[in-house]
Protein backbone atom coordinates (compact mmCIF):
# COMPACT_ATOMS: atom_id res chain seq x y z
CA UNK A 1 0.00 0.00 0.00
CA UNK A 2 1.26 2.96 -0.87
CA UNK A 3 2.01 6.00 2.67
CA UNK A 4 -0.08 8.75 3.39
CA UNK A 5 0.64 10.91 5.33
CA UNK A 6 -1.09 14.01 7.17
CA UNK A 7 1.33 17.26 7.25
CA UNK A 8 1.04 18.47 10.77
CA UNK A 9 2.20 22.33 11.59
CA UNK A 10 3.98 23.65 14.76
CA UNK A 11 2.27 27.32 14.86
CA UNK A 12 4.98 28.41 17.67
CA UNK A 13 7.41 27.96 14.80
CA UNK A 14 5.05 28.92 11.42
CA UNK A 15 6.00 32.57 10.39
CA UNK A 16 2.89 32.25 7.88
CA UNK A 17 5.11 33.10 4.88
CA UNK A 18 3.46 30.75 2.37
CA UNK A 19 6.71 29.14 1.40
CA UNK A 20 5.20 25.61 1.66
CA UNK A 21 2.09 26.33 0.34
CA UNK A 22 4.30 27.57 -2.86
CA UNK A 23 6.12 24.55 -3.50
CA UNK A 24 3.22 22.41 -2.63
CA UNK A 25 2.28 20.51 -6.06
CA UNK A 26 -0.64 19.65 -5.08
CA UNK A 27 -2.36 23.23 -3.43
CA UNK A 28 -3.02 21.10 -0.28
CA UNK A 29 -1.77 23.94 2.05
CA UNK A 30 -3.15 27.03 2.32
CA UNK A 31 -1.89 29.99 4.60
CA UNK A 32 -3.63 33.22 4.94
CA UNK A 33 -2.58 36.14 6.95
CA UNK A 34 -3.65 34.41 10.25
CA UNK A 35 -3.81 30.67 9.47
CA UNK A 36 -2.35 27.52 8.11
CA UNK A 37 -4.36 25.25 7.03
CA UNK A 38 -3.72 21.17 5.77
CA UNK A 39 -6.11 19.76 3.13
CA UNK A 40 -5.67 15.56 3.56
CA UNK A 41 -7.36 14.71 0.09
CA UNK A 42 -5.29 17.02 -1.88
CA UNK A 43 -1.88 15.54 -0.11
CA UNK A 44 -0.08 13.08 -2.38
CA UNK A 45 2.56 12.45 0.51
CA UNK A 46 5.67 13.85 -1.04
CA UNK A 47 6.96 15.35 2.06
CA UNK A 48 8.16 18.82 -0.15
CA UNK A 49 6.87 21.15 2.08
CA UNK A 50 8.48 19.62 5.20
CA UNK A 51 11.81 19.94 3.52
CA UNK A 52 11.42 23.61 2.29
CA UNK A 53 10.06 25.11 5.37
CA UNK A 54 13.16 27.11 6.24
CA UNK A 55 12.65 27.00 9.95
CA UNK A 56 11.70 22.83 10.43
CA UNK A 57 7.76 24.33 11.39
CA UNK A 58 6.36 21.05 9.43
CA UNK A 59 6.29 17.35 10.40
CA UNK A 60 4.97 14.37 8.09
CA UNK A 61 2.91 11.82 10.35
CA UNK A 62 2.38 8.54 8.39
CA UNK A 63 -1.54 7.33 8.64
CA UNK A 64 -1.82 4.71 5.91
CA UNK A 65 0.63 2.62 4.79
CA UNK A 66 3.45 2.55 7.11
CA UNK A 67 6.51 1.37 4.78
CA UNK B 1 -18.07 44.49 -6.93
CA UNK B 2 -17.04 44.67 -10.94
CA UNK B 3 -13.85 46.45 -12.04
CA UNK B 4 -11.77 46.36 -15.50
CA UNK B 5 -9.07 44.50 -13.48
CA UNK B 6 -8.32 43.10 -10.18
CA UNK B 7 -5.18 42.57 -9.13
CA UNK B 8 -4.82 40.14 -6.25
CA UNK B 9 -1.31 41.07 -4.17
CA UNK B 10 -0.05 44.42 -3.02
CA UNK B 11 3.50 42.93 -2.71
CA UNK B 12 5.62 44.83 -5.66
CA UNK B 13 4.65 43.63 -8.93
CA UNK B 14 0.40 44.28 -7.97
CA UNK B 15 1.08 47.97 -6.90
CA UNK B 16 3.13 48.85 -10.15
CA UNK B 17 0.20 47.04 -12.69
CA UNK B 18 -3.03 48.78 -10.33
CA UNK B 19 -1.28 52.11 -10.60
CA UNK B 20 0.04 52.04 -14.42
CA UNK B 21 -3.59 50.71 -15.40
CA UNK B 22 -5.46 53.28 -13.13
CA UNK B 23 -3.54 56.36 -14.57
CA UNK B 24 -4.99 55.27 -18.00
CA UNK B 25 -8.57 55.92 -16.37
CA UNK B 26 -9.27 52.46 -15.66
CA UNK B 27 -11.24 51.26 -13.04
CA UNK B 28 -8.74 48.63 -11.05
CA UNK B 29 -9.07 46.97 -7.63
CA UNK B 30 -5.91 45.82 -5.84
CA UNK B 31 -6.29 42.89 -3.02
CA UNK B 32 -4.02 41.71 -0.27
CA UNK B 33 -4.70 39.19 2.23
CA UNK B 34 -2.24 41.50 4.86
CA UNK B 35 -4.04 43.23 7.13
CA UNK B 36 -1.30 46.10 7.19
CA UNK B 37 0.09 45.90 3.41
CA UNK B 38 4.16 45.79 3.23
CA UNK B 39 4.28 43.75 7.01
CA UNK B 40 5.19 41.27 7.72
CA UNK B 41 8.31 41.94 5.00
CA UNK B 42 9.86 39.07 3.91
CA UNK B 43 13.03 40.18 2.10
CA UNK B 44 16.61 41.42 2.67
CA UNK B 45 15.38 44.85 1.42
CA UNK B 46 18.84 45.38 -1.25
CA UNK B 47 17.37 47.00 -5.04
CA UNK B 48 19.55 48.58 -7.18
CA UNK B 49 19.14 52.49 -7.54
CA UNK B 50 18.24 52.25 -11.21
CA UNK B 51 14.50 51.79 -10.30
CA UNK B 52 13.41 54.49 -9.26
CA UNK B 53 13.78 56.60 -11.97
CA UNK B 54 12.74 53.39 -14.67
CA UNK B 55 9.60 53.09 -13.07
CA UNK B 56 8.42 56.43 -11.84
CA UNK B 57 8.78 55.66 -8.09
CA UNK B 58 9.98 58.70 -5.94
CA UNK B 59 12.87 58.69 -4.36
CA UNK B 60 11.51 59.31 -1.08
CA UNK B 61 13.39 59.07 2.46
CA UNK B 62 10.92 57.30 4.23
CA UNK B 63 11.56 54.19 2.55
CA UNK B 64 15.09 54.24 1.97
CA UNK B 65 16.98 53.08 5.21
CA UNK B 66 20.59 53.33 3.73
CA UNK B 67 22.59 54.23 0.30
CA UNK B 68 25.31 51.46 -0.35
CA UNK B 69 28.23 52.28 -2.50
CA UNK B 70 28.55 48.44 -3.35
CA UNK B 71 29.44 45.06 -2.33
CA UNK B 72 32.01 42.73 -0.15
CA UNK B 73 32.32 38.83 -1.08
CA UNK B 74 33.77 36.60 0.81
CA UNK B 75 35.35 32.78 0.06
CA UNK B 76 34.82 29.83 2.25
CA UNK B 77 38.94 30.36 3.47
CA UNK B 78 38.23 34.41 3.95
CA UNK B 79 39.52 36.00 0.35
CA UNK B 80 37.43 38.67 -0.28
CA UNK B 81 36.32 40.87 -3.56
CA UNK B 82 34.99 44.19 -2.90
CA UNK B 83 33.37 46.39 -5.49
CA UNK B 84 32.87 49.78 -4.01
CA UNK B 85 31.84 53.16 -6.16
CA UNK B 86 31.85 56.54 -5.89
CA UNK B 87 28.04 56.80 -6.05
CA UNK B 88 25.21 55.00 -4.88
CA UNK B 89 24.76 52.03 -6.48
CA UNK B 90 21.82 50.31 -4.59
CA UNK B 91 19.77 51.01 -1.46
CA UNK B 92 18.03 49.08 1.20
CA UNK B 93 14.72 49.86 1.84
CA UNK B 94 11.57 49.64 4.37
CA UNK B 95 9.94 47.04 2.83
CA UNK B 96 7.15 48.11 5.35
CA UNK B 97 6.87 51.08 4.45
CA UNK B 98 7.63 50.64 0.42
CA UNK B 99 4.86 48.11 -0.60
CA UNK B 100 2.43 50.31 1.26
CA UNK B 101 3.57 53.56 -0.59
CA UNK B 102 3.63 51.48 -3.93
CA UNK B 103 0.12 50.69 -2.94
CA UNK B 104 -0.75 54.62 -2.07
CA UNK B 105 0.58 55.32 -5.41
CA UNK B 106 -2.12 53.00 -7.07
CA UNK B 107 -4.76 54.09 -4.71
CA UNK B 108 -3.65 57.70 -5.68
CA UNK B 109 -4.02 57.32 -9.44
CA UNK B 110 -7.33 55.90 -8.80
CA UNK B 111 -7.13 52.09 -7.83
CA UNK B 112 -9.21 51.15 -5.41
CA UNK B 113 -7.23 49.24 -2.44
CA UNK B 114 -8.45 46.51 0.00
CA UNK B 115 -6.23 44.99 2.63
CA UNK B 116 -6.82 41.94 4.46
CA UNK B 117 -8.71 40.49 1.28
CA UNK B 118 -8.30 37.25 0.47
CA UNK B 119 -8.92 35.61 -3.10
CA UNK B 120 -9.18 32.16 -2.35
CA UNK B 121 -10.54 31.09 -6.10
CA UNK B 122 -11.92 32.27 -9.43
CA UNK B 123 -14.85 32.64 -10.75
CA UNK B 124 -15.82 30.75 -13.79
CA UNK B 125 -18.93 31.08 -16.02
CA UNK B 126 -18.92 29.07 -19.36
CA UNK B 127 -15.45 28.45 -19.26
CA UNK B 128 -14.23 31.66 -18.72
CA UNK B 129 -12.85 33.56 -15.78
CA UNK B 130 -15.12 36.11 -15.10
CA UNK B 131 -13.71 37.32 -11.57
CA UNK B 132 -12.81 36.08 -8.46
CA UNK B 133 -14.27 34.86 -4.81
CA UNK B 134 -12.33 36.65 -1.61
CA UNK B 135 -12.86 37.01 1.87
CA UNK B 136 -12.80 40.56 3.29
CA UNK B 137 -12.01 40.68 6.70
CA UNK B 138 -13.77 37.00 6.91
CA UNK B 139 -17.01 38.00 4.86
CA UNK B 140 -17.02 36.33 1.89
CA UNK B 141 -17.28 38.26 -1.23
CA UNK B 142 -17.18 38.59 -5.31
CA UNK B 143 -15.60 40.44 -7.56
CA UNK B 144 -15.90 40.20 -11.44
CA UNK B 145 -13.54 42.00 -13.54
CA UNK B 146 -12.88 41.66 -17.37
CA UNK B 147 -8.88 40.91 -16.67
CA UNK B 148 -7.32 39.22 -13.68
CA UNK B 149 -3.99 39.69 -12.50
CA UNK B 150 -2.34 37.15 -10.18
CA UNK B 151 0.28 39.19 -8.21
CA UNK B 152 0.09 36.81 -4.94
CA UNK B 153 3.82 36.17 -4.76
CA UNK B 154 5.72 32.80 -4.47
CA UNK B 155 2.22 30.41 -3.25
CA UNK B 156 0.51 31.61 -6.52
CA UNK B 157 -2.80 30.36 -5.50
CA UNK B 158 -4.71 32.04 -7.83
CA UNK B 159 -2.29 31.86 -10.45
CA UNK B 160 -2.76 27.59 -10.53
CA UNK B 161 -6.26 28.03 -9.70
CA UNK B 162 -6.49 30.16 -13.09
CA UNK B 163 -5.28 27.03 -14.91
CA UNK B 164 -1.44 28.62 -14.95
CA UNK B 165 0.42 26.14 -13.89
CA UNK B 166 3.13 28.11 -11.86
CA UNK B 167 5.02 24.92 -10.27
CA UNK B 168 8.56 24.04 -9.89
CA UNK B 169 9.88 21.18 -8.73
CA UNK B 170 11.44 22.01 -4.76
CA UNK B 171 15.52 22.20 -5.64
CA UNK B 172 14.34 25.39 -8.32
CA UNK B 173 13.29 26.90 -4.61
CA UNK B 174 15.98 28.39 -1.77
CA UNK B 175 14.48 28.58 1.52
CA UNK B 176 15.74 31.89 3.35
CA UNK B 177 15.97 32.85 6.98
CA UNK B 178 16.98 36.38 8.35
CA UNK B 179 17.25 38.52 11.30
CA UNK B 180 16.83 42.22 11.32
CA UNK B 181 19.41 43.11 14.06
CA UNK B 182 22.02 44.70 15.59
CA UNK B 183 25.30 43.89 14.30
CA UNK B 184 29.10 45.55 14.02
CA UNK B 185 31.82 45.19 12.63
CA UNK B 186 30.76 45.73 8.74
CA UNK B 187 31.34 48.26 6.81
CA UNK B 188 27.59 49.73 6.72
CA UNK B 189 28.67 51.22 3.19
CA UNK B 190 28.39 47.98 1.36
CA UNK B 191 26.31 44.71 1.15
CA UNK B 192 27.90 41.85 2.05
CA UNK B 193 28.34 38.13 0.70
CA UNK B 194 29.64 34.68 2.14
CA UNK B 195 29.93 31.96 -0.11
CA UNK B 196 30.88 28.51 1.08
CA UNK B 197 29.23 24.95 0.60
CA UNK B 198 28.93 24.78 4.16
CA UNK B 199 28.01 28.40 5.04
CA UNK B 200 24.87 28.33 2.65
CA UNK B 201 24.45 25.04 0.30
CA UNK B 202 23.83 26.82 -3.17
CA UNK B 203 23.25 30.59 -2.01
CA UNK B 204 24.68 32.42 0.64
CA UNK B 205 24.79 34.71 3.97
CA UNK B 206 24.19 37.87 3.57
CA UNK B 207 24.88 41.24 5.92
CA UNK B 208 22.33 44.51 4.30
CA UNK B 209 23.01 46.87 6.19
CA UNK B 210 20.30 49.44 7.43
CA UNK B 211 22.37 51.31 9.77
CA UNK B 212 25.57 51.87 11.28
CA UNK B 213 25.03 48.66 13.66
CA UNK B 214 21.68 47.67 12.08
CA UNK B 215 21.45 44.97 9.39
CA UNK B 216 18.94 42.31 7.82
CA UNK B 217 21.46 39.36 8.42
CA UNK B 218 20.11 36.18 6.74
CA UNK B 219 21.06 33.28 4.05
CA UNK B 220 19.33 31.35 1.13
CA UNK B 221 19.83 27.76 0.68
CA UNK B 222 18.58 25.03 -1.99
CA UNK B 223 14.87 24.16 -0.51
CA UNK B 224 15.33 20.51 -0.86
CA UNK B 225 18.45 20.36 1.76
CA UNK B 226 17.47 18.18 4.48
CA UNK B 227 19.11 21.31 7.02
CA UNK B 228 16.88 24.54 7.47
CA UNK B 229 17.81 28.03 6.71
CA UNK B 230 17.45 28.77 10.29
CA UNK B 231 19.88 25.73 11.27
CA UNK B 232 22.54 27.42 8.79
CA UNK B 233 22.20 31.10 9.77
CA UNK B 234 22.79 30.20 13.90
CA UNK B 235 25.73 28.16 12.69
CA UNK B 236 26.99 30.92 10.74
CA UNK B 237 26.56 33.45 13.42
CA UNK B 238 27.76 30.93 15.86
CA UNK B 239 31.25 30.23 14.21
CA UNK B 240 31.91 33.98 13.52
CA UNK B 241 31.29 34.77 17.31
CA UNK B 242 28.32 37.26 16.04
CA UNK B 243 26.14 37.91 19.29
CA UNK B 244 22.77 37.40 18.43
CA UNK B 245 20.33 38.22 21.52
CA UNK B 246 19.47 41.70 19.86
CA UNK B 247 17.15 40.47 17.02
CA UNK B 248 14.26 43.22 16.01
CA UNK B 249 12.93 40.70 13.43
CA UNK B 250 12.74 37.11 11.84
CA UNK B 251 12.10 37.05 7.92
CA UNK B 252 11.21 33.58 6.30
CA UNK B 253 10.30 33.08 3.06
CA UNK B 254 10.66 30.58 -0.13
CA UNK B 255 12.85 32.34 -3.48
CA UNK B 256 11.71 30.68 -6.69
CA UNK B 257 15.43 30.85 -8.14
CA UNK B 258 15.05 27.99 -10.99
CA UNK B 259 13.51 28.93 -14.17
CA UNK B 260 10.48 31.11 -15.75
CA UNK B 261 7.32 30.24 -16.89
CA UNK B 262 7.05 29.88 -20.26
CA UNK B 263 3.17 31.15 -20.76
CA UNK B 264 3.04 34.22 -18.65
CA UNK B 265 -1.06 34.84 -20.01
CA UNK B 266 -3.60 32.44 -20.37
CA UNK B 267 -6.84 33.94 -21.88
CA UNK B 268 -7.71 37.05 -19.41
CA UNK B 269 -5.34 36.05 -16.46
CA UNK B 270 -1.76 37.23 -16.30
CA UNK B 271 0.79 36.41 -14.06
CA UNK B 272 3.14 38.46 -12.34
CA UNK B 273 6.46 38.60 -9.99
CA UNK B 274 7.52 35.56 -7.79
CA UNK B 275 4.22 34.01 -8.87
CA UNK B 276 5.78 33.88 -12.20
CA UNK B 277 8.59 32.72 -10.68
CA UNK B 278 10.29 36.38 -12.37
CA UNK B 279 13.44 36.22 -10.03
CA UNK B 280 17.07 37.09 -10.85
CA UNK B 281 18.40 33.23 -10.13
CA UNK B 282 21.72 34.55 -9.24
CA UNK B 283 21.18 36.73 -6.29
CA UNK B 284 17.60 35.64 -5.64
CA UNK B 285 16.45 39.43 -5.85
CA UNK B 286 12.79 40.18 -7.09
CA UNK B 287 11.81 43.60 -6.76
CA UNK B 288 13.19 44.99 -9.99
CA UNK B 289 12.28 41.94 -12.10
CA UNK B 290 8.86 42.06 -10.43
CA UNK B 291 8.38 46.12 -11.55
CA UNK B 292 10.17 45.21 -15.19
CA UNK B 293 7.50 42.09 -15.66
CA UNK B 294 4.49 44.47 -14.19
CA UNK B 295 5.68 47.74 -16.42
CA UNK B 296 5.01 45.19 -19.28
CA UNK B 297 1.66 43.60 -17.75
CA UNK B 298 0.38 46.90 -17.32
CA UNK B 299 1.36 47.97 -20.46
CA UNK B 300 -0.85 45.39 -22.55
CA UNK B 301 -3.79 45.78 -20.02
CA UNK B 302 -3.90 49.12 -21.13
CA UNK B 303 -3.83 48.36 -24.66
CA UNK B 304 -6.35 45.14 -24.61
CA UNK B 305 -9.10 47.18 -23.01
CA UNK B 306 -8.56 49.94 -25.29
CA UNK B 307 -8.83 48.10 -28.30
CA UNK B 308 -11.00 46.10 -26.40
CA UNK B 309 -9.08 42.85 -27.89
CA UNK B 310 -7.71 40.32 -25.12
CA UNK B 311 -5.92 38.59 -27.38
CA UNK B 312 -3.26 41.55 -27.11
CA UNK B 313 -2.57 40.78 -23.81
CA UNK B 314 -0.27 37.64 -24.77
CA UNK B 315 2.21 39.99 -25.66
CA UNK B 316 3.04 40.73 -22.20
CA UNK B 317 4.75 36.91 -22.94
CA UNK B 318 6.60 37.56 -26.28
CA UNK B 319 8.07 41.39 -24.89
CA UNK B 320 9.01 39.60 -21.17
CA UNK B 321 10.71 37.06 -22.34
CA UNK B 322 12.61 39.45 -24.98
CA UNK B 323 13.43 41.75 -22.63
CA UNK B 324 13.98 40.26 -19.12
CA UNK B 325 13.35 36.32 -20.14
CA UNK B 326 16.72 35.99 -22.24
CA UNK B 327 18.83 37.68 -20.10
CA UNK B 328 17.75 36.10 -16.84
CA UNK B 329 17.94 32.13 -19.02
CA UNK B 330 21.89 33.52 -19.49
CA UNK B 331 21.74 34.36 -15.43
CA UNK B 332 20.06 30.86 -14.58
CA UNK B 333 22.36 29.36 -16.90
CA UNK B 334 26.10 30.84 -14.57
CA UNK B 335 23.76 29.90 -11.52
CA UNK B 336 23.46 26.45 -12.55
CA UNK B 337 27.20 26.22 -12.73
CA UNK B 338 28.26 27.98 -9.75
CA UNK B 339 26.09 25.39 -7.89
CA UNK B 340 28.62 23.05 -8.98
CA UNK B 341 31.30 24.91 -7.49
CA UNK B 342 33.53 23.51 -4.22
CA UNK B 343 34.73 25.29 -1.40
CA UNK B 344 38.01 25.30 -3.54
CA UNK B 345 36.98 26.69 -6.68
CA UNK B 346 35.46 29.92 -5.01
CA UNK B 347 38.41 30.57 -2.94
CA UNK B 348 40.60 30.37 -6.59
CA UNK B 349 37.61 32.42 -8.47
CA UNK B 350 37.63 35.17 -5.68
CA UNK B 351 40.87 35.58 -5.22
CA UNK B 352 41.65 35.74 -8.91
CA UNK B 353 38.53 38.01 -9.27
CA UNK B 354 39.75 40.43 -7.05
CA UNK B 355 42.15 41.33 -9.36
CA UNK B 356 40.18 42.01 -12.21
CA UNK B 357 38.77 45.51 -12.69
CA UNK B 358 35.38 45.96 -10.59
CA UNK B 359 33.50 47.59 -13.11
CA UNK B 360 33.92 44.71 -15.56
CA UNK B 361 32.08 42.54 -12.85
CA UNK B 362 29.27 44.58 -12.22
CA UNK B 363 28.39 45.58 -15.37
CA UNK B 364 28.10 42.41 -16.49
CA UNK B 365 30.73 41.73 -18.92
CA UNK B 366 31.50 38.55 -17.78
CA UNK B 367 32.80 36.92 -20.78
CA UNK B 368 35.57 39.20 -19.90
CA UNK B 369 35.40 37.99 -16.37
CA UNK B 370 35.96 34.03 -17.36
CA UNK B 371 38.55 35.12 -19.83
CA UNK B 372 40.75 36.42 -17.55
CA UNK B 373 39.46 33.57 -14.61
CA UNK B 374 40.65 31.65 -17.63
CA UNK B 375 44.45 32.63 -17.57
CA UNK B 376 44.60 31.81 -13.80
CA UNK B 377 46.99 28.91 -13.23
CA UNK B 378 44.91 27.40 -10.52
CA UNK B 379 42.31 27.13 -13.04
CA UNK B 380 44.62 25.79 -16.14
CA UNK B 381 45.49 23.09 -14.38
CA UNK B 382 42.11 22.21 -13.41
CA UNK B 383 40.30 20.69 -17.07
CA UNK B 384 37.09 20.56 -14.50
CA UNK B 385 37.31 24.36 -13.78
CA UNK B 386 38.22 25.14 -17.21
CA UNK B 387 35.03 22.75 -18.55
CA UNK B 388 32.89 24.27 -15.81
CA UNK B 389 34.03 28.35 -16.80
CA UNK B 390 33.80 27.31 -20.63
CA UNK B 391 29.87 26.14 -20.11
CA UNK B 392 29.64 30.16 -19.42
CA UNK B 393 31.16 31.26 -22.48
C1 LIG C 1 14.19 36.33 2.88
C2 LIG C 1 14.06 36.98 1.53
C3 LIG C 1 14.96 37.98 1.16
C4 LIG C 1 14.82 38.63 -0.07
N1 LIG C 1 15.67 39.65 -0.36
C5 LIG C 1 15.51 40.37 -1.50
C6 LIG C 1 16.31 41.50 -1.77
O1 LIG C 1 17.15 41.90 -0.97
N2 LIG C 1 16.09 42.16 -2.94
C7 LIG C 1 15.13 41.79 -3.83
O2 LIG C 1 14.99 42.43 -4.88
N3 LIG C 1 14.37 40.71 -3.59
C8 LIG C 1 14.50 40.00 -2.44
N4 LIG C 1 13.68 38.94 -2.19
C9 LIG C 1 12.66 38.57 -3.18
C10 LIG C 1 11.51 39.59 -3.16
O3 LIG C 1 11.03 39.73 -1.84
C11 LIG C 1 10.40 39.15 -4.10
O4 LIG C 1 10.95 38.76 -5.33
C12 LIG C 1 9.38 40.27 -4.34
O5 LIG C 1 8.75 40.64 -3.15
C13 LIG C 1 8.37 39.79 -5.36
O6 LIG C 1 7.31 40.69 -5.46
P1 LIG C 1 5.86 40.16 -5.82
O7 LIG C 1 5.00 41.37 -5.91
O8 LIG C 1 5.91 39.25 -6.96
O9 LIG C 1 5.41 39.25 -4.60
P2 LIG C 1 5.27 39.59 -3.06
O10 LIG C 1 6.08 40.77 -2.68
O11 LIG C 1 5.49 38.32 -2.34
O12 LIG C 1 3.74 40.00 -2.92
C14 LIG C 1 2.70 39.09 -3.02
C15 LIG C 1 1.54 39.62 -2.20
O13 LIG C 1 0.40 38.83 -2.48
C16 LIG C 1 -0.34 38.67 -1.30
N5 LIG C 1 -1.17 37.48 -1.51
C17 LIG C 1 -0.76 36.20 -1.71
N6 LIG C 1 -1.82 35.39 -1.90
C18 LIG C 1 -2.92 36.19 -1.82
C19 LIG C 1 -4.31 35.94 -1.91
N7 LIG C 1 -4.78 34.71 -2.17
N8 LIG C 1 -5.17 36.97 -1.76
C20 LIG C 1 -4.69 38.22 -1.49
N9 LIG C 1 -3.39 38.51 -1.39
C21 LIG C 1 -2.51 37.51 -1.56
C22 LIG C 1 0.73 38.53 -0.22
O14 LIG C 1 0.21 38.87 1.04
C23 LIG C 1 1.78 39.53 -0.71
O15 LIG C 1 1.63 40.79 -0.12
C24 LIG C 1 13.80 38.24 -0.97
C25 LIG C 1 12.91 37.23 -0.62
C26 LIG C 1 13.02 36.60 0.62
C27 LIG C 1 12.05 35.53 0.99
S1 LIG D 1 7.07 27.29 5.08
FE1 LIG D 1 7.18 26.93 7.30
S2 LIG D 1 7.09 28.97 8.23
FE2 LIG D 1 6.40 29.19 6.11
S3 LIG D 1 4.14 28.98 6.23
FE3 LIG D 1 4.95 26.96 5.79
S4 LIG D 1 5.18 26.02 7.81
FE4 LIG D 1 4.98 28.20 8.16
S1 LIG E 1 3.51 16.36 1.41
FE1 LIG E 1 3.60 17.18 -0.71
S2 LIG E 1 1.45 17.23 -1.39
FE2 LIG E 1 1.42 16.95 0.84
S3 LIG E 1 1.17 19.01 1.62
FE3 LIG E 1 3.40 18.59 1.56
S4 LIG E 1 4.08 19.35 -0.42
FE4 LIG E 1 1.85 19.21 -0.50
Amino acid sequence: MTEKIRIIVNEDKCYLCGGCAGVCPSLAIKVSSSKWEFFQDKCISCRICVTACPVGALEAEVVEGKT
Amino acid sequence: MKYDVVVVGAGIAGPIVARNVAKEGHSVLLIDKKPAIGAPKQCAEGINIGVFEKHNIPYDKRFINREIYGARLYSPSGYTLEMRYSRVSGVILERKVFDKMLAFYAARAGADVLPRTEATDVIREDGKIIGIKAKKEGEPIEIRADILVAADGVESTIARKAGINTYAPPHEFDSAYEYEMLIEGFDPDLIHLWFGNNVAPRGYVWVFPKDEDRANVGVGINSDNPMTAKYYLDKWLKENNIPFKKILEVNVGVIPVGGFLKELVKNNVLVVGDAARQVNPMHGGGMAEAMEAGAIASKWIVEALKEENFELLKNYTTEWWEKDGKRLERVLRVRKVVEHLTDEDLDVFIQTLSGIDAEKIAGGRYSEVIKTLLKHPKVLMSPRRIALLKELL
